[in-house]
């Protein structure tokens, strides 16, 4: 079977490494984007980017950045999956959140008995089957009605008065009662559904809470590894996704170093489009020079000049990653071993190719 | 490979050397003088210039999923949209991984201790220290507001139980040693809790804190694991807490007990704000007690970030945040902070630090460290060791301070001043015995090579910010201040044995508890990604 191919003609990895070693070293802007891939990928990918100059930018940065963002700008209480399965009375659910991320948390009794589940504009069924041991109450609202919603709940919690919001006066209160009444109240939410300033509020809210008693949020990682991705961009730049490394320093700017924007715009002139757990294609529809690090079946918009197909992190190869339920990176062995190439061993062989660059300092 | 370096002062308290001299270097390792005539491969000249073995650092958090976390909360602190100013919060500290290992090295630094990991983070922490270039490392492994442990308190387990658990951690986690946090205080934080004392009980386990550290100590010394227990005690910052620092040295009894970043704990409450400097009862405790060993975590002035899973203190210090955003994760907590040289409080932390640098008598016994970074970044320490060795330094540091504050300090009286002998016993020689590293720390015949040479500058800061020479493994890595060779380090660990039967309760708990297999938390070797990531310290037996 062909792992590697340019302009669709099969090659051998180690000429479709140079090829991409030669396409990074001509191009004026290089941007490594979808960063789909394990930790060691993650790694291989910013020593590959501190060296070409390059941007780094994953594909789910819009969420990864607006959960980095309200920290960053107004701090942040959290827990752990673990803690909240173990502890939480009161689980406040916030917005649309993914199907499977429901189990694990709710699959436990926790500690102090009864539980109460709240969730707040959910948009879909509730789960089924004894995942819980409590009561659920729902308010059904579009999710677009949230940031009013939480504002609302904010200020009764705070003892003001409220005035117009999409919920009875009487149910915002006793949601707000029961938020005060929690032990070890724990808030869920997946950035990928929420904006900034919800995400504030809700934030906000949680530290109110904690005035009095305990309260925390927990958010849900988004998908392709981003969390891992971001752990390693933190203690090799210091930086999030997002981040350029063109000046010989790390630079950080969430619109500049937007890989989309830059493709889009016509600023980056290469792209290294990664994405491992899946065959994604890249978000952008205009034509750019493209080494694509995909799993198997992906479908371009553009045919990419140079192509490699990768393992899927976890089930080809033993990977570490983050793993959501234990909320840190954690190795785990391949569940069906293969010969194939890894992210890392690919961008490591183009890094080697990439014959006269200087080492850029960090 | 033969090396010389030629020609200096030699100054080595673990020989008692103390003499103008060479030292010789073979295969990453410190050799016999060879015989008369015998031509090394390479000499390096030191003639004026002091050599030491390379620099130990106890307690600096340099790596983990806490130190990330204040990293991406202060993206303004380092090179962002704009190229930073000079001067501003950490701007020399090497924030990065790759940064960290140059500014150690360039220090005369060649090992590092990351005092702070969480069992649950053990693998994040080891991948990140694995990028840290130069240095060696190692990790101290948290517990002590861990379910599992309070359980088998609570439960009156017997003491074989926790040290199976104990050898456990240490081994699946690839640690040096064992830390507690507060005991028990964060736990009860989870309840609600506000403040909390040594004999104060953890809710639903019913266990004190003083029985979670005297069970720890006791586990920690039964496995014969070189480092003692290393106790971050109650009430941290809190005015009057030197009474806790005394009962802790008090309660460490005849077994060894390391206290950290003793500083932090050296408040009376004296003054019409209740915060006055008790120093000098708390180095009169340590000098008394033997078995105890202590760490300063000396506060300097400017902006810094507070990293400490002491949830509860990081929680009832939020107010101070500076600038104004602050982390409180079920783990750790991040403040920014900033020490400023006209705040009563600040002036009066940063004279208690020197007090008991040079009230305990005993440098082998004080251990020096910031508490990196929460009492100032580590590049600050060519600045203090100025300050321990100078007490005209001192007096014009005083000078520009609150008189208020240094009147309620025994500083001004302080005569004493550190030699370099003294200096070295306290970074090299002590930091080496501590950790069970007998082949680190010192220049004697077989000892690992790694050796700093500074030019004897009578600016002890200069002298100290920049070696003119390091050696790691016998390599040269360091010429005058810069990285001239970039290579990796290894992480120490000691792997203590355990039954087995640990491991099946483990498996239980976690899957039941947590919906988790046990070993999540496990660091396998292969997957580091350095060759030979780590390196065993033999426990005693």
């Amino acid at each position: 079977m062909d792992h590697a191919w340019i302009d669709g003609r099969p090659v051998e990895l180690q000429a479709a490494c140079a090829e991409a070693a030669r396409l990074l070293q001509q191009c004026r802007l290089p941007v490594i984007a979808g960063l789909g891939t394990d930790v060691a990928g993650a790694r291989a990918a910013i020593a590959l980017a501190q060296r070409a100059g390059a941007v780094v930018d994953h594909m789910h940065s819009e969420a990864l950045l607006r959960d980095l963002d309200v920290m960053r700008d107004a701090g942040m209480m959290t827990t752990t999956p673990g803690e909240a399965r173990l502890r939480a009375d009161v689980l406040l659910l916030v917005g649309p959140l993914p199907d499977d991320s429901l189990p694990q948390l709710l699959s436990a009794k926790p500690d102090k008995g009864e539980r109460t589940v709240i969730w707040l504009c959910p948009k879909r069924a509730l789960p089924r089957g004894p995942v819980f041991g409590g009561k659920m109450q729902t308010v059904d609202r579009s999710p677009d009605r949230l940031p009013t919603l939480l504002a609302a709940l904010r200020a009764a919690v705070a003892g003001r008065p409220v005035g117009a919001a999409p919920i009875a006066v009487k149910t915002n209160q006793s949601v707000a009662d029961q938020l005060k009444a929690a032990r070890f109240g724990t808030a869920v939410w997946s950035a990928a559904t929420l904006d900034a300033l919800t995400l504030e509020m809700l934030c906000g809210l949680i530290k109110d809470l904690n005035a009095k008693t305990r309260f925390s949020g927990l958010p849900l990682p988004p998908d392709d590894n981003a969390s891992g991705v971001l752990q390693v961009c933190g203690w090799m730049s210091s930086l999030p996704p997002r981040t350029g490394f063109a000046r010989a320093f790390a630079e950080h700017d969430p619109w500049r170093f937007d890989a989309r924007r830059l493709v889009d715009s016509g600023e980056a002139d290469c792209v290294v489009w990664i994405s491992a757990y899946r065959p994604t294609p890249p978000p952008w529809t205009r034509g750019v020079p493209t080494i694509a690090l995909t799993g198997d079946g992906a479908r371009f918009p553009h045919r990419p000049r140079v192509h490699v197909l990768v393992g899927r992190p976890g089930v080809d190869h033993d990977v570490i990653e983050y793993l959501p339920a234990g909320g840190t990176l954690a190795w785990k062995a391949a569940t069906a071993t293969r010969t194939t190439i890894r992210v890392s061993d690919a961008l490591n062989q183009i890094a080697a190719a990439l014959s006269t660059s200087v080492a850029v300092p960090c | 490979m033969l090396t010389r370096i030629a020609g200096g002062r030699v100054i080595d308290p673990a020989t008692e050397r103390d003499e103008t001299g060479d030292v010789w270097m073979r295969d990453g390792r410190i050799a016999a003088p060879p015989p008369a005539g015998t031509q090394p491969d390479e000499t390096y000249d030191a003639a004026g210039k002091v050599v030491m073995a390379g620099a130990i650092d106890i307690h600096s958090h340099i790596a983990g999923a806490n130190v990330n976390t204040a990293r991406l909360l202060l993206p303004e602190w380092h090179r962002a949209a704009a190229a930073r100013p000079a001067g501003t919060p950490l701007s020399d500290a090497g924030w990065p991984a790759f940064a960290t290992g140059y500014r150690y090295a360039a220090m005369g630094f060649t090992m590092v201790v990351e005092p702070a990991v969480a069992p649950h983070y053990a693998l994040h922490a080891h991948l990140e220290l694995a990028d840290v270039p130069i240095i060696d490392k190692a990790t101290l492994s948290i517990l002590g507001n861990d379910d599992f442990l309070l359980r088998l308190l609570g439960d009156q387990e017997s003491a074989y139980a926790v040290r199976d658990y104990v050898a456990w951690t240490l081994q699946t986690t690839h640690a040096i040693g064992i830390k507690v946090v507060n005991a028990g205080g964060a736990a009860a934080f989870k309840t609600n809790a506000r403040q909390f004392s040594l004999d104060d009980v953890v809710p639903n386990y019913g266990v004190s804190s003083r029985a979670i550290v005297k069970a720890l100590q006791r586990a920690v010394d039964d496995l014969g694991v070189p480092h003692p227990l290393h106790v971050h005690c109650n009430n941290l910052g809190l005015g009057g807490n030197a009474e806790t620092a005394l009962a802790t040295i008090a309660a460490a009894e005849d077994l060894p007990l390391h206290l950290a970043h003793i500083q932090f704990y050296g408040y009376g409450a004296e003054g019409k704000r209740g915060f006055s400097s008790a120093a000098a009862r708390v180095a009169e405790a340590v000098n008394r007690t033997k078995n105890v060993t202590v760490d300063v975590g000396q506060v300097m002035f400017g902006p810094t970030v507070t990293i400490s899973s002491d949830v509860l203190r990081q929680f009832n210090a939020h107010g101070q945040a500076h600038p104004n955003k602050w982390v409180i994760f079920d783990g750790w907590g991040i403040v920014p902070y900033e020490y400023r040289a006209d705040n009563f409080y600040n002036a009066v932390q940063w004279a208690v630090g020197l007090e008991l640098f040079l009230l305990i008598d005993d440098p082998a016994r004080v251990f020096f460290t910031t508490d990196h970074p929460n009492g100032a970044p580590f590049t600050t320490y060519p600045e203090i060791f100025a300050l321990l060795m100078s007490r005209e330094l001192r007096a014009e540091w005083i000078a520009r301070l609150p008189p208020a504050a240094i009147e309620l300090t025994t500083l001004p009286s302080i005569r004493r001043e550190y030699s370099l002998a003294e200096i070295a016993a306290m970074t090299r020689a002590a930091p080496a015995r501590l950790f069970g590293l007998n082949d680190r720390g010192h220049i004697g015949l077989g000892a690992v090579a790694d050796i700093a040479v500074y030019a004897d500058d009578a600016d002890r800061a200069k002298m100290f910010r920049a070696a003119a020479l390091v050696f790691k493994d016998g390599k040269l890595v360091v010429r005058d201040g810069r990285v001239t060779r970039e290579q990796f380090g290894r992480a120490l660990t000691v792997q203590p044995g355990y039954d087995h039967n640990i491991d099946h309760r483990l498996r239980d708990y976690y899957d039941e508890r947590y919906g988790l297999a046990h070993d999540f938390m496990k660091v396998p070797e292969a997957a580091i990604g350095r060759p030979e990531p780590f390196e065993l310290v033999p426990c005693a037996s």
